[in-house]
């Protein structure tokens, strides 16, 4: 299907049709106050259809993260031993994302790694909750200091994985579909096709975009240029990984990172007498109890184990089992944590201990 | 679609006390299922939680099973201090790969367990016992603190009287009660020993199950006397939260114990860090 274009008057009409499939969620942008200063905060919000007229998509990621649409903070996964319980048929009812990135659309893909590609042991939850979803991302307009989508392979405009894609031109938006879905829902408005100045004016903003990450993150590519998964190496010594010093434990960068999936399984009583309750609660590796046995035995036992522990899963583990960095690059661990620990420091810290062959 | 979260009932049939804080718990299942020695199950405690261990009875297309299990946590506390006969409990599994009994065919097979990791390995026996006639010889070797401490005591001599079958047993500090072998369970290793069990080390596979500490002094006497890493196989204990390899905190290297385990191979994980804790 062709790029066509969607004047800016006609987005209401394409938020139209998404309520048509389902609930929209999206990005939004508000207004934050408190007694010292007002900023603007993008968060994921559901929209309310009879207020949509004024919505405009953010030119840039959300502060928290779309991960909770298909792995919640906390969902029940059993119950037993009456198991005349949870529906896990295919879901009827769909949720529309809005304004996502492209590194929240990576991330799904990563996500889709471990709950949905692992043939051997398919989460049926996160499968209902992931096919549940429609995806409308937008390109990034700006990036931050802390983005660095482009030190993980990525860009900050979408290529796939979406149903539709925005990219802000003048007047409007491009408009184009990446699945069966996305045509059927661009042919519903009756759009024109788009011009070739104006995609070359898309892919001229695009490169702004694009080569301002690249500035800001030039300093630390040479961490980034090995082909392959950080090596083993990297983890054998504490040396190069003395950022992590300042590491409070606080799981705030497992909890905004789209990809850190990490849960444990949790029971409880139920509400009926002799009914119980399995729930999947997110989890961090960085709590001291996350790899604790009983009997006392802990691999990862100290404050450094944590530490280094979310870099191994992320940029070794990962990539041994699934040919795949698990990092996005959105830098939303880097805008929350404590300790000012910054990931692409940790990693040329890190890489730099690895004795090139 | 299945529920890889639910656990299916299975109601205890027998509980037998092996030592003063290990019991066997014979479960009956409700539907009959297929495992092999080294796989494990997740055994829930209603209301309470999960936790994994891997059967001590034989493998097979089974309707019952044993497993044995050490008062040493939450779950463990509830089921030792509270289950009974006729209670229901819940088992989710066999998860993991199980040991590679296959590559053991015309070989000798040295079974070292420690403590309660005889329990395991007890699986593993009777695997083996079921093909005495395709392995060279199996030589069980099992360390414990005091013969109190001794899980399936009552079996040693039947297992002993097996052709192509010896069965050698060691406690850690001297006992009046005690006429055997005193040692860590790593003294059965030693190269006197070995010889004396007459083991061909070049045409063995040595399996070993026990706390992640006697692994690992196991394993470098193992080194030192002459094996190689291929030749060891570690039932390794991390955390096994999930069983399916998605909640990603038993890993060791690149590997998930509980999808690509709990058994590894020396030489697949050696290089890693972290091994032994």
């Amino acid at each position: 299907m062709n790029i066509c274009f969607l004047s800016e008057s006609k987005l209401k009409d394409l938020m139209s049709v998404l309520f048509g499939y389902g609930r929209v969620f999206a990005s939004t942008e508000t207004e934050v106050t408190s007694s010292r200063s007002s900023e603007a905060r993008i968060f994921v919000r559901e929209l309310n259809k009879e207020y949509v007229t004024g919505y405009r998509i953010p030119g840039f990621r959300t502060f928290d993260n779309f991960k909770s649409f298909v792995l919640p903070p906390r969902a029940k996964v059993a119950d037993y031993p009456d198991d005349k319980w949870i529906d896990i048929k295919e879901g009827k009812d769909r949720k529309v994302l809005v304004g996502l990135k492209a590194c929240d659309l990576v991330s799904f893909a990563m996500l889709d790694k471990v709950f949905l590609d692992d043939t051997d042991f398919i989460d049926p939850f996160y499968k209902k909750r992931r096919e549940s979803l429609i995806l409308v991302s937008s390109d990034c307009t700006y990036s931050s200091d802390n983005c660095f989508c482009n030190l993980m392979g990525n860009y900050p405009y979408a290529l796939k994985g979406f149903d539709i894609n925005l990219s802000e031109i003048e007047g409007g938006y491009l408009i184009e579909s990446g699945s069966d879905l996305g045509d059927k829902i661009i042919e519903e408005l009756s759009l024109p096709d788009a011009k070739e100045n104006q995609i070359l004016e898309r892919d001229k903003k695009r490169k702004k975009v694009l080569e301002k990450l690249q500035k800001t993150n030039s300093e630390f590519e040479k961490a980034f240029v090995r082909p392959d998964s950080l090596a083993s190496g990297a983890f054998d010594s504490d040396a190069g990984w003395n950022l992590g010093n300042t590491c409070v434990s606080c799981s705030a960068c497992t909890n905004v990172c789209p990809v850190c999936y990490c849960f444990t399984l949790f029971d409880r009583e139920g509400k009926k007498k002799e009914q119980y309750e399995r729930y999947m609660v997110w989890d961090s590796c960085q709590f001291k109890g996350f790899s604790q046995m009983a009997g006392g035995m802990n691999p990862r036992f100290s404050k450094m184990r944590q530490f280094k522990n979310r870099y191994y899963h992320k940029f070794f583990r990962f990539y041994e089992r699934y040919k795949l960095y698990k990092c996005t690059g959105c830098g939303r661990c880097i805008d929350n944590c404590l300790g000012g620990i910054d990931m692409r420091e940790v990693l040329s810290g890190a890489e730099s201990q690895v004795k090139v062959k | 679609m299945e529920n890889i979260y639910y656990p299916r009932q299975a109601k205890l049939k027998n509980i037998k006390e092996e030592t003063p804080n290990i019991k066997t718990y014979r479960f009956k299942l409700d539907k009959k299922l297929k495992f092999k020695a080294g796989q494990f199950m997740q055994v829930t405690v209603p209301g309470v939680g999960e936790a994994p261990f891997t059967p001590s009875s034989a493998p097979g297309d089974v309707s019952e099973m044993e497993i044995s299990i050490m008062k040493t946590g939450k779950v463990t506390d509830k089921l030792h201090d509270e289950a009974k006969v006729g209670d229901t409990l819940a088992l989710r599994g066999p998860f993991g790969k199980g040991y590679p009994i296959d590559k053991f065919k015309g070989k000798e097979v040295l079974v070292v367990g420690g403590g309660v990791g005889l329990a395991p390995l007890r699986s593993l026996i009777y695997a083996l016992f079921d093909r005495l006639e395709k392995v060279k010889k199996v030589h069980i070797c099992y360390g414990a603190k005091s013969p109190a401490d001794q899980c399936f005591k009552d079996e040693y001599r039947e297992w002993e009287n097996k052709e192509k079958v010896s069965v050698n047993i060691t406690i850690d500090k001297p006992h009046p009660e005690w006429k055997g072998d005193v040692g860590l369970v790593t003294s059965l290793l030693e190269k006197d020993y070995l010889n004396k069990m007459k083991v061909d080390i070049a045409n063995s596979y040595v399996v070993s199950c026990g706390p992640e500490v006697m692994l690992k002094f196991v394993t470098f006497k193992l080194l030192d006397v002459g094996f190689k890493p291929e030749q060891i196989y570690l039932s390794m204990n991390r955390r096994m939260n999930c069983g399916v390899g998605k909640c990603a905190r038993c890993n060791i290297g690149p590997y998930y114990l509980c999808k690509d385990g709990p058994d590894m191979c020396y030489a697949d994980i050696k290089d890693y860090p972290n091994v032994f804790g």
